[in-house]
C-alpha cells in the first residue's frame, strides 16, 4: 500500500493544474489575484514563479478577460480561467453561456473551445447575499456545457485534470466550503470521468443523491443514522449531462429518494432528479420521493439567521429515518460545525 | 498594393451577392435574419488587402462582406443562409455566424461587442505562440457602446497584442442615431487613446484611404501595438433585411449615400486608370455569373438531415 498523501481540496485542485501545465504547455491561468502568493485560495500556489509567462493576474474586467480566454480557446490554446465568486463570473455571463458553449454548434462543429472555468460558489460565514450564491441550476440549464462539482478533494483532482484533457467547454463549480476538507489523493496525474455519478455508499433502503457541500453533509448523517437504515449515497458530480442511469438503477433497488440541495429549491438539482425518476413508472417507488433544500431567500450574512439557513446532517439524518418511519434523533450542533468550514479528513 | 481591378473585383463581389441575396429574401427563401453590407464594402476589402492569409479576421452581425473580402467560400455562405447542409455552419449558423477557417475568418457573433474580447484572445494566442500574426474585429458605432469593448481596449493595450479594431460607423444602431446615443462631447479617438491604442479615422467609402491607414495599422499591430480604425461609412438598408426604411434618417438620405456609392467610386477609378469599359463589364458579368451559379447550387442542395439537430453540441 502507498502512505496516505492527506491533502486539502484546494492543494488537489493546484496539484492537478501544476502537473497538466507540466505535459500541456497551451495551458494558461487567468483571473483576479492568481499571481498572488497564495493565491486563489492557494489553488494557484506558487504557480506564477514556475511559469511566469503562463499566469496572468487581470484587470476588474471579467467580461473582457474572460472572452480574451474564450477567444485564445478557439484558437487551440487551453485556458485556466479562475473565478472567485460565482456573482463575478456572471459579468462574463455572454462570454460564458452564449460565447464559449454556443461556438461549436452554432458553427456545425468542428470549432470546438477548449476552456475550464473554475468558479466558486456557495457558502461562507460572512459573505452575505451577494457572495454566496451557487447558481447551479443556472448553469445546468446552459447547453453547451459540461458542467461538474467536485465533492472531495479526489475528485477535484480528477475532474480538473480530465476537464483539461476534454475539448469542450467545462465549467468546475468548485463549493468554498470544501476547500479545507482533506482526503487521500494520489499523486500521480489521474482523471475522473466528467458525466458520471458516483455511488459512494451502497445501501439497500434509500437512494440520497447530493452533491458538493451537500454531499459532504450527507456523508456525516451516514454515522449518525447508523447501521439500522441502508443508505445508498450518489454523489451526482455531473450536471450536464446528468447521469440518470446511476440514480435509476438505485432507484429501482431502493424505491426510496431523497435529493440534498444547498441551494434554493426552485430549478434545482433535486427537483430535476425528483422529476425524471418520478416520470420512470418501473422504478415503483415505495415512498414519494423527497427533498432538502436551502429556504427561498438569499443567504443572509447574520451567523443568527444563517444557523436556519444550510440543510445540516442532522437534518438529512432525521428525513432519512422519518422516510424509514424510524425516530428520529436530537443532536445540537456546534458554532463551529454551522458556520465554519469542515476540516474533516474524508476516507 | 492589390491590382485596381482586383479590388474591384472583391467590391463587386460582395455587392452583387448581397443584391442576388435581396433577391431570394424577397422570395422567402432565406430564413435566417440578415443585416445587409450594401454601402460598406470599401472598408472589408480595404482592411483585408491590408492583411495576410495568416491574420485573423472576426466580424459581428453584418458580416458577409468582411467574410467574402478575407476570402470566405462563396457558395458555402449562400447554403448557410438557405439552411442548407452544405453550408459553412451546416445550417446552424445561419447569415449572423460566418465562418471559414481555411482562409482565418475566425468566425462572426451577432451580440453586440462580443466579438471584441474574442479577437483579443485570438490575437492573445498569436502573441502567446510567437507568431507574426495580426487580428481584425469587425464591428459597428452600436457595438462601441457596449462595456465590454472598454474592457478590452485597455487589455490589449496592457498585454499588447497585435489587434486592430475596425470600426464601422455607419451613424446608426439599429434606427437609433449618434446624437441619441452620445453626448455632445462623446470622443472616440480620445476614449481609445486615453487607453493607450492608436486611433485613425478614415472614410470608408475611399477604398484606397481605408487600405493605406488599415496598412500602417497592421504594421504597427504586427509588433505589438493594437489600434482603432473608425470608418466613416453608410449602409443603405435598413439594419435588418432589405428595406429602405428612411423614417429615422436625416442628412443619410438614399441620394447621398447613392452619390457616395463606394463601388461606384471604385469603378470611376478603375476607368480613369486606364482599364476598358468592356474589360470591367467582362469582369462584372464574370462575377454575376458566379453568383447565380451558387445560387443555383446552394438551392438544389440538400437540406440537413433532422438527426444532426442533435449533433454538434459537443465536439
Amino acid at each position: 500500500m502507498p502512505e496516505a498523501r492527506i491533502i486539502k481540496f484546494t492543494e488537489a485542485l493546484k496539484e492537478a493544474t501544476d502537473q497538466m501545465m507540466e505535459i500541456d504547455k497551451n495551458i494558461f491561468v487567468v483571473g483576479l489575484g492568481v499571481t498572488y502568493k497564495n493565491g486563489a485560495d492557494g489553488t494557484t500556489f506558487g504557480l506564477k514563479s514556475k511559469y511566469p509567462e503562463r499566469v496572468f493576474d487581470v484587470p476588474n474586467s471579467e467580461g473582457g478577460w474572460t472572452g480574451m480566454a474564450v477567444g485564445a480557446a478557439i484558437n487551440g490554446l487551453r485556458p485556466i480561467v479562475h473565478h472567485g465568486r460565482v456573482e463575478f463570473s456572471l459579468l462574463a455571463a455572454d462570454q460564458i453561456f452564449t460565447q464559449a458553449a454556443k461556438w461549436n454548434y452554432m458553427f456545425g462543429g468542428n470549432n470546438n473551445v477548449p476552456i475550464v472555468f473554475r468558479i466558486n460558489v456557495g457558502r461562507q460565514w460572512g459573505n452575505g447575499p451577494q457572495h454566496t450564491q451557487a447558481l447551479y441550476g443556472l448553469f445546468g440549464n446552459v447547453l453547451g456545457l459540461k458542467v461538474v462539482i467536485p465533492g472531495t478533494p479526489r475528485m477535484a483532482k480528477g475532474l480538473l485534470v480530465s476537464a483539461l484533457r476534454d475539448k469542450n467547454p467545462v465549467v468546475i463549480l468548485e463549493p468554498r466550503w470544501l476547500f479545507q476538507v482533506k482526503q487521500d489523493v494520489p499523486a500521480e496525474i489521474y482523471g475522473e470521468p466528467l458525466h458520471k455519478a458516483r455511488v459512494a455508499a451502497s445501501g439497500k433502503d434509500i437512494t440520497v443523491v447530493a452533491y458538493g457541500d451537500g454531499f459532504i453533509a450527507a456523508h456525516e448523517a451516514l454515522s449518525l443514522i447508523g447501521e439500522k437504515v441502508g443508505v445508498e449515497l450518489i454523489d451526482i458530480v455531473s450536471l450536464n449531462p446528468i447521469d440518470y442511469e446511476t440514480i435509476f438503477a438505485s432507484v429501482k433497488k431502493t424505491g426510496r429518494l431523497l435529493t440534498v440541495d444547498t441551494t434554493n429549491s426552485a430549478f434545482s438539482i433535486g427537483s430535476q432528479v425528483i422529476s425524471k425518476v418520478a416520470q420512470q413508472k418501473s422504478l415503483q417507488l415505495r415512498e414519494a420521493p423527497t427533498s432538502v433544500s436551502c429556504p427561498n431567500v438569499p443567504c443572509p450574512t447574520s451567523t443568527a439567521l444563517t444557523e436556519f439557513y444550510y440543510p445540516t446532517k442532522v437534518d438529512i439524518a432525521n428525513v432519512v429515518l422519518r422516510v424509514m418511519h424510524e425516530p428520529t434523533i436530537t443532536r445540537a450542533l456546534t458554532f463551529e460545525e454551522l458556520h465554519l468550514a469542515p476540516t474533516i479528513t474524508i476516507p | 498594393m492589390t491590382a485596381l481591378l482586383d479590388v474591384y473585383r472583391k467590391m463587386f463581389l460582395i455587392r452583387t451577392a448581397e443584391e442576388e441575396l435581396v433577391a431570394l429574401y424577397l422570395k422567402e427563401k432565406i430564413m435566417s435574419f440578415v443585416h445587409f453590407y450594401i454601402g460598406q464594402e470599401a472598408v472589408a476589402v480595404g482592411v483585408c488587402d491590408a492583411l495576410k492569409k495568416e491574420d485573423k479576421v472576426l466580424g459581428n452581425h453584418r458580416s458577409h462582406g468582411h467574410y467574402l473580402a478575407k476570402g470566405g467560400d462563396l457558395k458555402k455562405m449562400i447554403c448557410e443562409m438557405l439552411g442548407k447542409e452544405n453550408g459553412s455552419s451546416r445550417g446552424k449558423g445561419g447569415s449572423m455566424h460566418m465562418i471559414d477557417r481555411s482562409v482565418n475568418f475566425v468566425g462572426s457573433t451577432p451580440i453586440l461587442g462580443s466579438v471584441v474580447p474574442l479577437a483579443c484572445g485570438t490575437a492573445f494566442e498569436q502573441k502567446y505562440n510567437n507568431k507574426n500574426d495580426v487580428t481584425v474585429a469587425f464591428l459597428g458605432d452600436g457595438a462601441f457602446e457596449e462595456g465590454i469593448v472598454y474592457e478590452t481596449l485597455n487589455l490589449a493595450a496592457l498585454f499588447k497584442l497585435p489587434l486592430l479594431l475596425v470600426v464601422e460607423n455607419n451613424l446608426f444602431s439599429t434606427n437609433s442615431k449618434l446624437k441619441d446615443r452620445r453626448s455632445d462631447a462623446h470622443h472616440v479617438e480620445k476614449i481609445v487613446t486615453g487607453f493607450g491604442l492608436t486611433y485613425v479615422k478614415a472614410d470608408g467609402d475611399d477604398y484606397q484611404g481605408v487600405f493605406e491607414k488599415a496598412k500602417k495599422l497592421v504594421a504597427g499591430a504586427r509588433t505589438g501595438s493594437p489600434a482603432v480604425l473608425e470608418c466613416m461609412t453608410y449602409r443603405h438598408m435598413a439594419h435588418s433585411g432589405p428595406i429602405f426604411d428612411e423614417e429615422y434618417r436625416e442628412e443619410d438620405v438614399v441620394e447621398k449615400r447613392l452619390e457616395k456609392d463606394p463601388i461606384k467610386k471604385m469603378r470611376q477609378i478603375v476607368l480613369d486608370s486606364g482599364i476598358s469599359e468592356k474589360e470591367i463589364a467582362g469582369v462584372e458579368d464574370d462575377i454575376k455569373k458566379t453568383v447565380r451559379d451558387s445560387i443555383d447550387f446552394a438551392l438544389n442542395s440538400a437540406y440537413p438531415s433532422k438527426e444532426s439537430l442533435y449533433t454538434d453540441l459537443y465536439a
